[in-house]
């Protein structure tokens, strides 16, 4: 049977067959992708598409998490500033109910109780990044300003809004309490409580003063209580940011099992092309002058 | 009864036809490396003999002719075969193209979206802060831009193969004319009977060529080939050829037209059928994806926007500019300049961060195209990777099968040169009789001369 005498092109196509394998083992071995483009695999090319958008994401709610947690901060040692001052004023209070007083000296303590009283109306406007953290959603001018018409001689401009803000999949974390809940709430009204103290201090109402003194005292625990939720938001960050690292963690195995190269296999790929290459070239070489010419003389 | 005179006569015939078939073999060994070449083989044949009385004398040798050995089967299909090569290969390297725009997760309409989204959600956390309002502008001028960049490169791929379309079409056109010409003498040898040889070989050698650039249909007439297109346009009939003619069309895409009638749509197979379905079919309709996404996006998120208040307490205004129907992905532009007026706020306050809920759930929704905007994304990158891929093995596939077939065509009509070697010595030898035959003739004759001048000598 007559074969085909010109095997050459055969031969090249295998030779370049070879080759090819061996640039992909390389450009594996290189990359550390076994997924370059997506035809090398488009279903794995098409959750790498979505694998890359969640980690991206990942990293945007452990943004969150962080920029979350310096609020949090910022506002829970205004609240604590604040208990400090209330607790001085609680023992303004008491010495300023005792019966050996005079009207001058209870004066006297009264200006004391107007300066916390002005701590804790400054305490009120803290802002973090420019935004007022006590003003519900109206952050952009101070929520609390002194102002003797009122009975509580403070007026609250900010509203009872409250914002949330994303932290993980589908979890939405509270990052607020309106500050006419937390200075002027139902529980417990710090700014009136305060107010009460200083026109009692001021009238030389010893009665009177005993009274406020119990209602600072009341709203003091009641700010207290506020600090918690503050305190179990942080705790809750806290405990998300874990979830987050972990869940990053997963993200980037499961990515290198979906696109990542198998290195081993890569690397016998390669010297596998390799091989092939050689012996289909000594092969040639051996093939190419052999002719019935060579033997006749 | 033999004579010395039809003897003589023998070994002249002898000497001529093996120098015939030293000829072919010298062609043979000539050609032998010659893309096309079918080899050639003498045709020797006893010449008729003479009877006289019982006795049946051979009168030698006839060199009958000199003919190609062809396999016209396999050369249709491999014609066949070289026409899917051709249409694969065209698909595979525009596709490659294409599916590069697709190729980088960390990158492109993908990438942008979850980028866009990302600096809304860190909006969230501080919904007055201008630094993050002019990230949210920045990643939306970011998305916005790869929406023009993709449908540009669509564009220019597009303008790429239409251009690998006319130069198609200018090559069909030269190896129509071409083959026209051979076609004339090819089919008037073949009427008298005669072996078209290298002419033949010109012929098919030129046709294969006219298969890996568009789809052939031969036809054997008497008066030689005639070739159409598939849907039965003449290309070439007899000495004649029918060039095929392009004209600018819409959106400046090239058709073509034979003879008046335009057979753009018709064409299929070969370079050209590959261009055509990947100019025509294939980026249109994923241009009009895009698009449809650009479109349906923008008028989500302008509805999510619309449903806040900016940072001046106004109700959110359009966030991209309204685009629809073709061009909707290259006319994206982002509307707002002014970063306050991102509408993060629910309720009107500067510091609410109500409405980003809103604007979240457009990169979680469906859009009415039934999928979120990352999964159409991610669905064109598994699409163009399963056509790049599947043109891919085609192109292996027929390579491979091409391969194949060229190998059985090879032991058909390829040139061994171990064989012609073999015939060089075998005609040499009987060259080389032929011409002892003519010596001994020659002798014989001296001898019958002398026999009567012996004779003569005596007398």
């Amino acid at each position: 049977m007559r074969i085909n005498p010109n095997y050459t092109p055969d031969i090249l196509t295998d030779l370049w067959q070879a080759q090819a394998q061996e640039q992909i083992a390389i450009q594996e071995l290189a990359t550390g992708r076994r997924v370059n483009v997506p035809s090398d695999d488009p279903a794995a090319a098409a959750q790498d598409v979505q694998n890359q958008a969640l980690q991206r994401q990942n990293d945007q709610y452990l943004q969150n998490t962080s920029n979350l947690e310096s609020l949090f901060q910022t506002t829970d040692s205004a609240l604590s500033s604040v208990v400090t001052a209330l607790n001085q004023a609680i023992s303004l209070g008491t010495q300023g109910a005792n019966g050996d007083l005079s009207a001058a000296q209870r004066q006297a303590i009264a200006l004391q109780v107007q300066g916390l009283q002005n701590q804790v109306v400054q305490l009120a406007n803290t802002s973090y990044e420019g935004s007022y953290v006590f003003g519900g959603t109206a952050t952009q001018s101070p929520p609390f300003t002194l102002d003797p018409s009122q009975p509580s001689g403070v007026r609250y401009d900010g509203n009872t809004s409250v914002n949330t803000v994303e932290v993980s999949p589908g979890s939405d974390l509270q990052t607020n309490l309106p500050g006419s809940q937390v200075f002027q709430g139902a529980g417990g009204d710090v700014m009136g409580a305060l107010q009460q103290l200083i026109t009692a201090l001021q009238s030389n109402n010893t009665a009177g003063i005993s009274t406020a003194t119990a209602q600072v005292n009341s709203a003091l625990s009641y700010v207290s209580q506020q600090r918690v939720f503050y305190g179990t938001a942080a705790n809750q960050l806290n405990s998300n940011q874990s979830f987050l690292q972990k869940e990053q963690v997963s993200l980037q195995t499961q990515e290198t099992s979906l696109v990542g190269a198998d290195m081993a296999k890569a690397a016998t790929d390669l010297s596998r092309s390799q091989t092939t290459t050689s012996a289909t070239l000594a092969a040639l070489a051996q093939i190419l002058p052999q002719s019935l010419l060579n033997y006749l003389k | 009864m033999g004579s010395l005179t039809s003897l003589l006569w023998m070994a002249s015939q002898a000497l001529g036809a093996d120098q015939g078939a030293l000829d072919a073999t010298s062609n043979n060994i000539a050609n032998q490396n010659t893309p096309g070449y079918t080899r050639e083989q003498a045709v020797l044949t006893e010449a008729s003999p003479t009877i006289a009385g019982n006795i049946t004398y051979g009168t030698g040798v006839v060199l009958q002719q000199i003919h190609s050995v062809r396999d016209q089967v396999l050369q249709l299909r491999i014609g066949e075969e070289n026409q899917q090569q051709g249409g694969a290969q065209a698909q595979y390297g525009a596709l490659q193209q294409i599916q590069g725009l697709f190729s980088d997760p960390t990158q492109g309409i993908g990438a942008d979206f979850t980028a866009f989204f990302n600096s809304i959600s860190q909006l969230s956390t501080g919904p007055s802060s201008i630094t993050n309002r002019q990230a949210v502008l920045a990643a939306a001028q970011q998305l916005a831009g790869d929406f023009h960049s993709t449908a540009q490169n669509l564009d220019s791929i597009q303008a790429g193969v239409n251009q690998s379309v006319q130069q198609t079409v200018t090559q069909i056109n030269t190896l129509t004319q071409q083959i026209a010409q051979l076609n004339l003498q090819v089919g008037a040898m073949q009427k008298l009977g005669q072996d078209p040889g290298n002419l033949g070989d010109q012929e098919a050698q030129l046709i294969q060529q006219l298969s890996q650039l568009t789809n052939v249909n031969q036809i054997q007439t008497e008066n030689g080939l005639t070739l159409t297109t598939g849907n039965g346009t003449p290309l070439v009939v007899a000495g004649q050829s029918f060039a095929l003619q392009t004209t600018n069309g819409p959106a400046g895409m090239t058709d073509i037209s034979s003879q008046g009638a335009d057979i753009t749509s018709s064409l299929q197979g070969g370079q050209l059928g590959g261009s055509l379905q990947i100019r025509d079919t294939m980026i249109p309709g994923l241009l009009s994806q895009i698009d449809t996404l650009a479109s349906q996006f923008a008028t989500s998120f302008n509805a999510a926007q619309a449903s806040g208040y900016d940072l001046n307490g106004n109700k959110g205004q359009a966030f991209f500019s309204d685009t629809s129907g073709a061009g909707a992905a290259s006319n994206l532009t982002v509307a707002i300049t002014d970063p306050n007026l991102i509408a993060a706020s629910s309720d009107g306050a500067a510091g609410s961060n109500g409405n980003v809920a809103n604007l979240l759930a457009v990169q979680t929704q469906a859009l009415p195209s039934g999928e979120t905007p990352l999964n159409r994304y991610a669905s064109w990158v598994s699409q163009m990777g399963t056509l790049t891929a599947q043109a891919q093995a085609e192109v292996t596939a027929s390579t491979a099968s091409l391969n194949q077939l060229n190998d059985q065509l090879g032991a058909v009509s390829g040139v061994n040169l171990d064989e012609e070697t073999t015939n060089l010595l075998n005609y040499q030898r009987a060259y080389e009789a032929a011409a002892r035959v003519v010596t001994t003739v020659d002798t014989l004759t001296q001898t019958v001369l002398n026999m009567g001048a012996g004779v003569t000598g005596a007398l």
